[in-house]
């Protein structure tokens, strides 16, 4: 519901009394309610959303490649494809999602946004020239795109996103982030199989839970 | 409800549009600022009525307006300051401790 406050209030320019105490309670409780919706990111949508495409993407890489022991080819294009799809549509749907709530609000909240956009941005741009360099050094196909491709990149862009957490004391999001980083980090063990799987797995998992707790905090507020 | 009850009550918030102009703009965290438009898009109020309420608001130093751009791109922008946040509190504080009494 995002229409104005239930609360009987005359739109004058004078009305400046008559507003009795349990009236200006409700009042205060509806209009920070209605805020609070109008302001917040529809983050819950997008957190399904991310975990979908590390559900259905990186488990499409990894089942493209299942039985491939020893590593040989490696993903499938069809694989490939589907998760670029994925992550397209993803990017596109969820910058809509979240940049509905901040329209019209500048300040310090948009500073701090370009902020983590350029953060990430180097992050992610550092990463995946790494991963270039890497197989122009020689490094092996399993371990540049079957290894490094599914995690580091996630593992850098996340590492800029928990810095930007920590700094705005927001525990919660610096948590999902550590979160996925662990579970990048550790499936790294288990080849280019566990890299896709267990991170497209895990970091579903991670997403969900992060989900459930943004929709128990709004439905509490 | 007596006059000598909504006594402690500061009178600049409490009247319904300034009361949701201020819980409206104290939801944003400290330092950001929200367009006139979309502020009265979600109070759903007419141009008039809202710059009467914010000139009202900014007279006691509640609120701080501040207008970018020249003509037809101009925007103007609203924040709650600092001493309107404190007053804000003040008010709630005040309601609670006067409705525990009633």
């Amino acid at each position: 519901m995002n229409g104005p406050p239930k609360v009987d209030h005359p739109q004058t320019a004078e009305d400046d009394g008559g507003l009795d105490p349990r009236e200006a309670a409700a009042l205060i409780e509806e209009t920070a309610r209605l805020a609070r919706r109008q302001f917040q990111p529809h983050a819950p949508y997008v957190a399904v959303l991310g975990a979908g495409v590390f559900l259905f993407g990186y488990g499409a890489v990894w089942w493209s490649m299942r039985n491939q022991h020893p590593y040989t080819t490696g993903p499938a294009g069809w694989s490939i494809a589907l998760l670029y799809g994925l992550v397209t549509v993803s990017a596109i749907a969820s910058s809509k999602l979240l940049t509905r709530p901040t329209a019209g609000v500048g300040g310090r909240a948009r500073r701090q946004l370009r902020g983590l956009a350029v953060a990430v941005w180097a992050a992610g741009v550092g990463a995946w020239t790494f991963q270039g360099a890497l197989r122009y050094l020689g490094v092996s196909f399993e371990i540049v795109y079957g290894v490094y491709g599914p995690t580091m990149p996630l593992i850098a862009l996340c590492a800029a996103a928990a810095g930007f957490a920590a700094a705005r004391e927001d525990w919660l999001h610096l948590c999902v982030a550590v979160a996925i980083i662990a579970v990048a980090a550790g499936s790294t063990f288990f080849g280019p199989w566990g890299a896709w799987g267990l991170t497209g797995l895990g970091c579903c998992l991670v997403l969900l839970g992060y989900a459930a707790v943004l929709r128990t905090r709004l439905r509490k507020a | 409800m007596t006059a000598e009850t909504l006594e402690p009550l500061d009178p600049v918030i409490h009247a319904t549009t300034r009361l949701r102009i201020m819980v409206t703009l104290a939801a944003l965290n400290d330092g950001d600022t929200l367009s006139f438009t979309r502020l009265q898009d979600i109070l759903d109020l007419t141009p008039g009525n809202l710059i009467t309420h914010l000139r009202k608001l900014e007279d006691a130093g509640y609120i701080h307006t501040a207008k970018t751009g020249a003509g037809t791109t101009s925007q103007t922008s609203v924040t709650l300051t600092h001493h309107g946040r404190a007053a804000l509190e003040s008010y709630t504080q005040a309601l609670r401790k006067l409705l525990t009494g009633l």
